[in-house]
């Protein structure tokens, strides 16, 4: 132990967009604190939606003009190269756009402290509060994912994890309707998420004691000079997995999914089916691939145990819903567990960037579809708020067919169908898993393909084939943003659907590098 | 020796794992949930005594800051729901099925 | 022995703001005397008879709590600063200051969002 410490050295440029997401957060805290009440939606959109841009344009300047760093940043804690890059676009797209449903004040609770069906409530009602902390709550978990996804060391992956979870947890107990299921949905998320973070810690305890650092890198080199076989070690790769496994939501730890997913305000929902995936999938990579590449011989028998039961229960169960959020749930489990494949197609080099590449598209087009999903659930109501019963959906191509019409693509695009975009992420991921030595898992991943877009079809016929019950749901005449958002995903699905290419193509640049450590 | 710490640390680890399984009250699984991390930080002291350098106690430092923000989130949480029905019982909370 | 000094002085200083402090108080704070300022001090609660149970407690308790466990927790990283505060020289003192801007802004929320009052 020495006694001089040196300060360290921060690359701000590299971190400008994670400094950039936090401040707009810290100052969306002060608006609170100062502004008056009328003003705050006034003040907060605006600075939310500079932030996400600001904080995009800022990875462009940092590609195009300054060229993408081949060295960690900040002390070797956070990693800023072509992977971490790509993923931040995707979060921050997938954020801005989310953003866009949740400017829609009706999906929230005018005043969260108030019981439900209270006088309070109704009173917070009349007079039109709202909690406009929704925007600081939703900027500190958006700045937490990117964290999470960039985090060269697992003390800060830890720290990035609380910071996305702890606003999660929040936002998801403040539904404006239906607020039992979203308390309860809330708890269950807190109770469920610090429990795995626990395991998380843990792991990370048992890895610093092997390797007696927590450096993503560091931990790669300790792996060199012993045997794989340390008990601290095996016992620590276990339990990180536990915790990395538990936010991507794979099976056997995905209970959590459906329920969460159900009962949260259905923009939140959108927010954490693609920008929380994302986000996890990126920690998940670094820490199997970069500090735990060496070990794939003792992780990889579990994970192809994981990834196809992730996929099989995820397809299956979902065949057995009801409810629509709860059926997008169990889709987005078979969906990670697709991902997953592409996780344990690790081999040389070329392998690993063509994988990564896979995953990168998937993740983007997974998510931006998975969004424009959510946005379509939001508009069709019910009296009590929205029609979530797969009943209530029966007709709906005759009363709304541009509507119906729209969500139906977007469910053959989670199926994978050709000329949507999800045809090309699948593809993307089982030919790298393929030609990686994992075509049993790719096998499995067609079969459970296949018995997903039952249940996609199932929903489509029942929504254009089946007489709209008389009392039926009403479409409620969506606002600008649930518009835009539709729209722009049903774009972005098409596009990356018949035009693929330029995407793909910078999905391989940003792959080509891999990680660097 | 380093090691009697790491087996306490073990055993308030299952503790507080088994507690959360089997205890009903929202709070008290709460509770247990602290103790899997405060089990953790005694697992990163003893490993910084043991390699001789301080980053684990740093984590430590980290983990506690970390453990008093979920500590406000889910009480906020837990004490909201307990005051919509009356009860924190973990069973109780049982609309979200199928 | 002259390293004992700057001890010495704080010591003082300490003191004599504590005596300054408590002989200075009678005079100048306000007389409000009621039945509850002449009981026994134990937490604000009254000490008899005791509620069956435990009985509850009101949820100001719990938000007051709250406050001071994430404020009081933020001070630990202040010691390791501490620790090496002339070693990181101005490099540790801005981000220091970054540090408690930060906690200030949750604190001034809290403040103008009336956490802090009791009533």
């Amino acid at each position: 132990m020495n006694n001089t410490f040196q300060a360290p050295t921060i690359e701000y440029g590299q971190l400008a967009p994670l400094l950039l997401v936090f401040g707009a957060a810290v100052v969306g805290v002060l608006i609170e604190a100062f502004a008056p009440r009328y003003l705050r939606k006034s003040f907060q959109v605006p600075l939310t939606f500079v932030s996400l841009l600001g904080a995009f344009a800022l990875i462009l300047v940092q590609v195009f003009v300054s060229g993408v760093p081949t060295a960690p940043a900040a002390m070797g804690a956070v990693a800023v190269d072509g992977p971490s890059l790509f993923i931040w676009g995707v979060i921050l797209i997938l954020a801005a756009v989310s953003v866009l449903l949740i400017t829609d004040d009706d999906h929230f609770v005018p005043q969260a402290a108030a019981v439900p069906g209270s006088a309070e409530e109704d009173d917070a009602l009349a007079e039109g509060a709202a909690h406009t902390e929704v925007y600081p709550l939703v900027l500190f978990a958006v700045g937490g994912m990117l964290l999470f996804a960039a985090s060269n060391d697992l003390l800060m992956m830890f720290v990035a994890l609380e910071v996305m979870s702890l606003p999660l947890y929040l936002l998801c107990g403040l539904a404006r309707r239906r607020r039992l299921l979203s308390q309860e949905a809330s708890v269950k998320y807190f109770l469920l998420g610090a429990f795995s973070s626990g395991f998380f810690l843990y792991g990370m305890a048992l890895i610093y004691g092997f390797a007696g650092t927590v450096d993503l890198a560091g931990i790669s080199r300790a792996l060199g000079t012993v045997s794989g076989q340390d008990p601290l070690l095996l016992i620590g790769t276990a339990l990180l997995g536990v915790g990395l496994l538990f936010k991507i939501g794979a099976a056997p730890f995905q209970a959590w999914k459906p329920d969460v997913y159900q009962g949260a305000p259905t923009p939140i929902t959108a927010l954490m089916a693609s920008g929380t995936l994302v986000a996890a999938f990126g920690a998940l990579l670094r820490v199997f691939w970069v500090a735990l590449g060496n070990l794939d011989w003792d992780w990889r028998p579990v994970m192809w145990g994981v990834a196809i039961l992730t996929m099989v229960l995820g397809a299956i169960l979902a065949i057995t819903q009801t409810d629509i959020k709860r059926m997008l749930a169990y889709s987005s489990i078979a969906h990670a567990g697709f991902l997953l494949v592409g996780v344990i197609a690790t081999g040389d080099a070329r392998q690993n960037a063509d994988a990564l590449s896979g995953i990168l598209f998937y993740l983007l087009v997974y998510g931006i579809t998975t969004v424009g999903a959510f946005a379509v659930v939001t508009v069709v109501r019910d009296a009590g708020g929205e029609a979530g019963h797969l009943s209530r959906w029966a007709g709906l191509g005759k009363r709304a067919p541009a509507l119906a019409g729209v969500f139906a693509f977007f469910l053959l695009a989670f199926a994978g169908i050709p000329l949507t975009s999800g045809f090309f992420g699948k593809y993307a991921v089982f030919a790298a898993a393929a030609t990686g030595g994992a075509l049993p898992l790719v096998i499995v991943g067609v079969v459970s393909s296949a018995v997903a877009a039952f249940f996609y079809v199932r929903v489509i016929v029942l929504m254009f084939f089946s007489e709209p019950a008389a009392d039926g749901p009403t479409i409620a005449v969506p606002s600008m943003g649930t518009a835009a958002v539709v729209t722009v995903a049903a774009a972005a699905t098409v596009v990356l659907g018949v035009f693929p290419e330029p995407v793909l193509r910078l999905a391989d640049q940003a792959a080509s590098t891999l990680f660097i450590r | 020796m380093t090691t009697h710490y790491l087996v306490l640390s073990a055993l308030l680890f299952s503790i507080g794992a088994v507690g959360v399984l089997v205890r009903r009250n929202a709070i008290v699984v709460f509770m247990c949930v602290e103790l899997m991390l405060n089990a953790c930080n005694l697992a990163f002291v003893t490993f910084a005594r043991q390699h001789g350098n301080l980053d684990g106690q740093i984590i430590a430092f980290f983990v506690m800051v970390v453990a008093a923000a979920e500590v406000v989130v889910g009480l906020a949480i837990i004490v909201t729901i307990f005051r919509t029905r009356r009860s924190a019982s973990v069973d109780d909370a049982n609309l979200l099925k199928y | 022995m002259e390293l004992y000094v700057p001890i010495l002085v704080l010591a003082v200083l300490a003191a004599g703001f504590a005596v300054f402090s408590v002989t200075i108080a009678p005079f100048t704070g306000p007389k409000r005397w009621n039945r509850a300022k002449l009981d026994a001090y134990e937490c604000g609660i009254d000490p008899t008879p005791q509620p069956v149970g435990g009985g509850r407690f009101p949820l100001k308790y719990m938000i007051t709590a709250m406050l001071f466990i994430v404020f009081d927790i933020e001070i630990i990283f202040l010691y390791p600063w501490a620790v090496a505060f002339d070693q990181l020289g101005v490099f540790g003192l801005v981000e220091m200051v970054l540090f408690i801007v930060t906690v200030l802004v949750a604190y001034a929320y809290v403040w103008r969002r009336k956490g802090l009052d009791w009533d």
